[in-house]
C-alpha cells in the first residue's frame, strides 16, 4: 500500500506529545528487545535508532488495544491481529502508566467519541448545539451517529 | 521507513463510519493521466481504492499537516492537496462537480487531528464553565446529585416530545427521541470518567466496536451526510431559556502547548474558524471569477 513517506517523516519531526528511550521488541518471533527513541506525534507512534534523524517506522494509533504487561512494560497490539504485540519497556512504572494513558488519547477516534460527548452533554443542558456558532454542526466527523452504540459492556474494555 | 500497513488498511475498511466516501479522480504518481479512483477519509487518513468494491486500498495520504486549494488545470473542479516540508507531493484531484468538489475540499480541510483537538478542547472547556456555573446557582434543584447527573426536576429540552402527544414528564426516559440520546450520553459518560481515573490493569483498546454497518453511504456527488441524531427539531429550546450565554471567545489554553508549527496561531479555536473560512471563502470567491 502507497503513502506519502516524505510526509510523515516531516511529522515525526514535529513536537510531540511525549518521547523518551524506551526498550522495544517488534511482534516478530525471533525479535530481540533494542534501545530505540519512541515519539507519540498525533495518532502515530514513531520510532528512530538512538541520535537518528529519520524514524526507522511509524504505528498508526487506530484501532490498538494497550495493555500493561508488568510494571514496567506496555504492549501494543492491534484489532486486525491481536496476538501480534509490540512491546514497549520504560524505565519506572509510573512512566509506563503515563505511556499507556497518552496512547490511548492519541486515537482520532477516541477525540472524536469525547467530542460527541461533549456536545451532546451541552446540547443536554443547555438546548443549544455548541457547534452551531461555528458553522461545523453538520460536519460528518461530528455526527451522533444512528449507529453509534456505547454500551457498557463495550465502554468498559476501554 | 515501515509502517504497519496491514493495522492501517484495516481501519480504512474496518466498521467505524468514514468521514466521507466518493469517487475523485486523481493525477497519478509517474503517469500524468487522471484516474478515477474510490476515496475514504478517516479521520486524518485518506485512502483510495481502485474500485468502490475493492477490499484493500491501493495507496493512503496521512493529512496531517496539509492545505487543501483549488487548482488550476485541465480538469473541471480540481484541488490539490499540499504539504509543507521539502520535495514534498502535490496530489492534484478533480471531483464530478461543483458541489462535491466543495464539500471534499471542506471535509480535507478540517481532517487534521490537531483541528479534532482544538474542537475537542473547546467544547470540554465550554463543558466545565457550564457546568460550573449550574454548580453556582443550584438553588432549588433537584434534591441530592450533582448537577449533570439529575435528571428530574431540571428542565431538560429533550424531554419534551415532539408531537406533545405524552404528558409534560421531566424525565429523559418518557421521550422516545430523549431516551435514546440520554442513555448514549450517559454511557459515553461513564466511559470518560473512567479514562480519566485511569485504573492501571485491564487492556484498553480505543477500537470501537460498531454494532451496526455504516448507514448508507453517499457517493460523494453533493453532501455526504450520514443519518444522525437531529440537532434543531427540539421546539422551544430558545436560547437564554436555561439562563446560558455564548461562550466567550476561549482565552490562551492553559497546560500542553496547542500551537502547531504547522499551523501557527492556531492556539485560538475561534481564530482558527475564522481562518478556515476565510480560506474557503476566498478560494470560492477566486473560483467564481475564473469562471
Amino acid at each position: 500500500m502507497r503513502f506519502n513517506e516524505k510526509e510523515l517523516v516531516s511529522l515525526s519531526r514535529q513536537p510531540s506529545e511525549r518521547a523518551a528511550e524506551l526498550g522495544m521488541k517488534g511482534p516478530k518471533k525471533g525479535d530481540v528487545v533494542k534501545k530505540r527513541l519512541v515519539k507519540l506525534v498525533v495518532n502515530f507512534l514513531f520510532y528512530f535508532r538512538i541520535d537518528e534523524e529519520e524514524p526507522i517506522g511509524a504505528l498508526l494509533l487506530e484501532q490498538c488495544r494497550v495493555e500493561r504487561e508488568s510494571g514496567q512494560v506496555f504492549s501494543i497490539a492491534f484489532l486486525d491481529e491481536t496476538e501480534k504485540k509490540y512491546m514497549f519497556e520504560c524505565d519506572y512504572e509510573e512512566q509506563c502508566g503515563e505511556w499507556i494513558d497518552a496512547i490511548i488519547k492519541a486515537s482520532y477516534e477516541f477525540m472524536r467519541k469525547n467530542l460527541i460527548f461533549y456536545r451532546t452533554e451541552i446540547h443536554r443542558l443547555t438546548g443549544q448545539d455548541p457547534l452551531e456558532q461555528y458553522g461545523i454542526s453538520d460536519e460528518t466527523r461530528f455526527q451522533v451517529n444512528s449507529g453509534l452504540q456505547l454500551t457498557p459492556k463495550e465502554t468498559s474494555s476501554m | 521507513m515501515k509502517l504497519n500497513e496491514r493495522s492501517v488498511a484495516h481501519y480504512a475498511t474496518c466498521e467505524s463510519p468514514p468521514d466521507k466516501t466518493g469517487f475523485l479522480v486523481k493525477k497519478g504518481e509517474r503517469n500524468t493521466a487522471y484516474h478515477r479512483r474510490w476515496f475514504i477519509l478517516k479521520g486524518n487518513m485518506l485512502f483510495y481504492f481502485e474500485e468502490r468494491e475493492s477490499r484493500e486500498p491501493i495507496g493512503v495520504i496521512v493529512l496531517e499537516g496539509c492545505t487543501v486549494e483549488l487548482c488550476e488545470s485541465a480538469e473541471e473542479f480540481a484541488f490539490a492537496i499540499k504539504f509543507d516540508c521539502a520535495k514534498a507531493r502535490i496530489y492534484k484531484m478533480a471531483a464530478e462537480n461543483q458541489a462535491a468538489m466543495e464539500s471534499w475540499v471542506k471535509a480535507l480541510s478540517r481532517a487534521s487531528f490537531d483541528y479534532m483537538r482544538l474542537v475537542v478542547k473547546e467544547l470540554e472547556r465550554q463543558l466545565e464553565e457550564i457546568q460550573e456555573a449550574g454548580r453556582g446557582d443550584l438553588v432549588a434543584a433537584a434534591p441530592g446529585g450533582p448537577l449533570v447527573k439529575s435528571k428530574s426536576a431540571r428542565r431538560n429540552p429533550l424531554a419534551r416530545t415532539r408531537s406533545g402527544a405524552s404528558s409534560a414528564s421531566s424525565t429523559s426516559s418518557s421521550s422516545s427521541s430523549g431516551g435514546a440520546l440520554s442513555a448514549a450520553v450517559f454511557s459515553s459518560q461513564r466511559s470518560v470518567q473512567e479514562e480519566t481515573h485511569l485504573p492501571s490493569g485491564p487492556s484498553r483498546e480505543n477500537g470501537v466496536a460498531w454494532s451496526k454497518p455504516p448507514a448508507a453511504l453517499t457517493n460523494g456527488f453533493g453532501d455526504g451526510a450520514l443519518s444522525c441524531v437531529p440537532w434543531d427539531s427540539y421546539p422551544g429550546s430558545g436560547s437564554g431559556a436555561d439562563g446560558s450565554r455564548p461562550p466567550p471567545v476561549p482565552p490562551r489554553r492553559r497546560g500542553a502547548s496547542l500551537e502547531s508549527p504547522v499551523s501557527p496561531g492556531t492556539v485560538c479555536f475561534s481564530k482558527l474558524h475564522e481562518w478556515y473560512g476565510q480560506e474557503v471563502e476566498l478560494l470560492r470567491g477566486e473560483w467564481l471569477q475564473s469562471q
